[in-house]
């Protein structure tokens, strides 16, 4: 057999061999790191092991039902956000055969318009892949020509639409909202955090509370005194939750010494902190901090069920089993993924509830402060630190300002809600992150007028230097709408 | 026939078969036409049929000589209106006649018990029944070169012949052949017939070595230049900034391009059918259909051609964005193959100029890139398949 047939031969086998492991990984399971085409936004990037939480179609399903398949993935774990939103563009709204129209020009239907996957070199803020003037395809002509519809729009260009609006929440320009705002000073005479005011209030009624001389748990756990000590000084004993409650959720509500210690758990995952805690738990899935637990995210592969899914029933090898299962992702984001700028010191931790919430201590405001700059060192970060909100936040503590004056962290990031008379905290803190405007109505109103809001917003290097002084930017939006609604009648039509 | 001896025309066949698979040796094609006319005359000489001197061939007498094939070309050279010498009968016999002298000698030693019957070989292929007749006549040959008598006319013949379609090295050894050069040169010229097959082929291969020259140099040209645009820009993909996607919304063309599924789906497959293409030409340029829509020099055109429309294919389709991956790496093998096989066609269509300059091994130099070239050719197909495969499975 001459060389060049040997060659051609040797080709054509290794062909067959790479191909065959790609189809195998395919179809049937193991890491598929290698067949990722391009970076994963940031947004996803922590489940990209996971590729049928998005890729749920069926091998060489047809394009139309691959794309709707896809579609429906996005909505699965975006659309109670983007209801919550009031989205003005919202897909049922675009659905209607009379918008058909605008199909052509940016269809709105499907999420994957604007938002590719894989696609690093056209991803824009927020995962947009279209370039951001895409405003122009529907808003540039006929009734819909903001030109024409907003005089005061007349000279802007497509390309400035994203400094003030947002696609989907579009609630603070709302021009009724607009107006009621105007005129606001800067700061409030008396700036205060309302739901932050009565979150810091609240107190557990005084009879649940116990003592340190009630605590249950098996000697050897009360070892360091320092322990019980945090314990005894924290919410948890304010509002009568036991060592048991945490440590031995099996454990009869008895508290009786014995029991306890049968079913001691020394270190209690996050499934105990949902028995009291669900909002926040569900909540924390939903952030980039808690994500890795999102219900909505695929179960890793075994070979077992992908070659069930071929109609084949085989027993393999141990070895073979191990190849071919996908690579579990951890449950769990650690700091060392994270593709924002972290401490170097905090790359090893991973996020959990007692990442920030010191598990005895229970102290809250090391939570909403210390706990995020123990590991995010970003120039805003760092630059809180010493900044106007910084030194309210340190009076309150010392008690020399009200409840609620205090701008921590959490403040701004982690959303406060109001629910049958009780305060909660949404732990989502990507909830009011993107665009920042969403930040507007819950946290910024309580204490700033809406034109400082707007601007501060607006200006980069204010929020980079996390505002410490006055925004050099000004978005006109206030003035544009109040002459709109001075106008005559007839010249708005 | 069957028992009389081999005629020169057969003998030369014989000695033009491979001994193991009974293919033909891979001898110049004018080489072989001509030496089979020269045989041809040499069998009407020796059966006295023929005379010739240095200005003209004559038919001293007509009568068959018994064998048919000899007789046709008789009657041709007797029916023939004008007298011309020797080497035009070569040149004549050898573009009108050789294809059919080859044929009646194949079955002329069919008959005579040495080839094997037609049904049993393989297409091109007439192995030896007997070898015994081939072994004699190269023994024979070998022993008549290396002695120092003065050889049998019919050994000068053959020597002639042998020599005329350069299989020496099939009957001696290279230190022999060295060593019976001399005699060779010496014997070849003793016959006139073998003198002028001789002279025919080499004013044929003179004729034909300044048409190739000048074709080649002509589609040296242009190999040169495709290859050196292919080149250009092929390594452009790696060391140009890459054009960003505009930031404007709107169906522009690079937007199209890049960010339409539909257009990038049929980029692909252009891309890949280019790439085929371009495969096939390379390959398939010397098999007998190919070859008859163009010659090799026209195929290795279309096969620069095709990779330099590969090269502005793949910017369509990619933008020279490398991607992630498999994808890099099927960037990377591509990529590999177009400047490899740009730099191949540089070193091939500007071998002269580069010569000129002082390169005196081109040649040597040009086998690299072409094996690179081959080897990340080897590797796309896998890469190809598992690009389409990711594309639709995702």
């Amino acid at each position: 057999m001459s060389r060049n047939v040997l060659l051609t031969l040797a080709a054509t086998v290794g062909t067959l061999i790479a191909v065959s492991i790609v189809v195998v990984l395919m179809v049937v399971g193991g890491d598929r790191r290698v067949l990722l085409v391009g970076a994963t936004t940031d947004a996803h990037h922590q489940l990209e092991l996971a590729c049928e939480t998005c890729h749920s179609a069926p091998a060489f399903a047809d394009a139309e039902a691959a794309e709707e398949a896809l579609n429906k993935t996005c909505r699965d774990c975006h659309e109670d956000a983007l209801d919550d939103n009031d989205d003005s563009h919202s897909r049922k709204r675009f659905r209607s055969p009379r918008m058909a129209a605008y199909w052509e020009k940016l269809d709105a239907r499907f999420c994957t318009t604007c938002h590719v996957e894989h696609r690093p070199e056209i991803t824009r803020e927020s995962a947009v892949t279209v370039a951001m003037d895409f405003c122009v395809a529907c808003h540039s002509e006929g009734d819909q020509d903001i030109r024409t519809v907003r005089p005061s729009h007349a000279g802007v260009t497509f390309d400035t639409c994203a400094n003030c609006h947002n696609y989907h929440d579009n609630r603070a320009l709302y021009e009724d909202f607009l107006v009621r705002h105007a005129g606001q000073p800067w700061l409030k005479a008396e700036p205060v955090h309302a739901l932050s005011a009565q979150h810091r209030a609240w107190e557990p009624p005084a009879e649940s509370a116990i003592g340190r001389s009630e605590a249950v748990a098996p000697a050897s756990a009360l070892a360091d005194p320092s322990t019980i000590d945090h314990w005894a000084g924290s919410g948890h004993a304010a509002a009568g939750v036991n060592c048991a409650h945490c440590h031995a959720p099996d454990a009869a509500e008895n508290n009786l010494q014995k029991e306890v210690g049968e079913s001691w758990i020394h270190v209690p995952t996050a499934s105990v902190c949902r028995d009291c805690h669900r909002q926040e738990v569900r909540t924390f899935a939903l952030g980039r901090h808690g994500m890795r637990q999102h219900p909505q995210i695929a179960k890793p592969r075994t070979p077992e069920t992908g070659l069930a899914s071929l109609g084949v029933d085989a027993v393999l090898p141990e070895a073979v089993t191990a190849w071919l299962s996908d690579p579990a992702p951890p449950t769990q984001m650690r700091a060392a993924e994270a593709r924002l700028p972290m401490r170097d010191d905090a790359r090893a931790g991973s996020l959990d509830c007692g990442t920030c919430h010191e598990p005895h201590a229970v102290d809250i405001e090391h939570a909403a402060v210390e706990a995020c700059a123990s590991c995010h060192d970003d120039p805003h970060t760092r630059a809180y630190f010493g900044g106007p909100h910084h030194a309210l936040w340190l009076a309150e503590r010392a008690g020399e300002a009200a409840p609620g004056t205090g701008v921590s962290c959490a403040t701004c990031h982690m959303v406060k809600s109001k629910r049958r008379g009780k305060v909660t905290t949404s732990h989502n803190q990507n909830e009011n992150l993107r665009p920042n405007e969403k930040m507007i109505r819950p946290v910024c109103l309580d204490c700033h007028g809406l034109d400082f809001a707007l601007d501060a917003l607006a200006d980069v290097d204010l929020i980079v230097g996390n505002f410490e002084g006055k925004p050099d930017v000004h978005v006109e939006s206030i003035e544009w709408a109040i002459r709109r609604a001075e106008a005559p009648a007839d010249a708005l039509r | 026939m069957i028992g009389t001896p081999l005629t020169f025309t057969e003998e030369i066949l014989l000695l033009l078969l491979g001994e193991e698979d009974g293919a033909f040796l891979p001898v110049n094609s004018n080489a072989f036409e001509c030496a089979l006319a020269g045989a041809t005359l040499m069998d009407l000489a020796f059966a006295l049929r023929i005379d010739t001197d240095l200005e003209s061939l004559i038919v001293l007498n007509g009568n068959p000589t018994g064998i048919a094939m000899l007789d046709r070309i008789l009657a041709k050279i007797a029916a023939h209106p004008k007298v011309m010498d020797a080497r035009s009968w070569v040149r004549l016999l050898a573009g009108e006649e050789a294809g059919r002298i080859r044929e009646e000698a194949l079955a002329s030693l069919v008959d005579r018990g040495i080839l094997e019957q037609r049904e049993r070989r393989r297409v091109g292929h007439y192995p030896m029944r007997d070898g015994t007749a081939q072994r004699d006549i190269k023994l024979h040959i070998r022993e008549v070169v290396l002695a120092d008598d003065i050889p049998d006319p019919r050994d000068v013949v053959r020597i002639a012949l042998v020599d005329a379609c350069s299989i020496f090295p099939e009957i001696l050894s290279e230190r022999e052949i060295r060593q019976a050069t001399p005699r060779i040169q010496q014997l070849r010229i003793m016959d006139l017939i073998g003198r002028e097959v001789a002279g025919a082929i080499a004013a044929i291969q003179r004729t034909l070595l300044m048409v190739i020259q000048a074709r080649l140099a002509r589609f040296r040209k242009y190999v040169l230049a495709f290859a050196a645009i292919s080149g250009v820009a092929a390594l452009g993909t790696v060391l140009i900034p890459r054009i960003p996607i505009p930031d404007r919304f709107g169906p522009t063309l690079f937007e199209r391009l890049w960010g339409n599924g539909a257009w990038q789906e049929w980029s692909g497959y252009a891309l890949l059918a280019l790439s085929v293409a371009g495969f096939a030409a390379a390959t398939l340029r010397r098999a007998r259909f190919v070859s008859r829509l163009g010659d090799q020099n026209w195929w290795r055109l279309v096969h620069v051609g095709l990779g330099l429309s590969c090269v502005l294919l793949l910017f369509a389709h990619t933008g020279f964005r490398l991607g992630s991956n498999l994808n890099a790496a099927l960037m990377g093998f591509y990529i590999a193959a177009l400047i490899s096989g740009a730099c191949a066609g540089v070193l091939m269509g500007g071998a002269t100029q580069l010569r000129r300059l002082g390169f005196a091994q081109v040649g040597k130099f040009s086998r690299i890139p072409m094996r690179v070239h081959v080897i990340a050719l080897s590797a796309l197909p896998a890469l190809l398949i598992i690009h389409v495969l990711i594309v639709y499975l995702y």
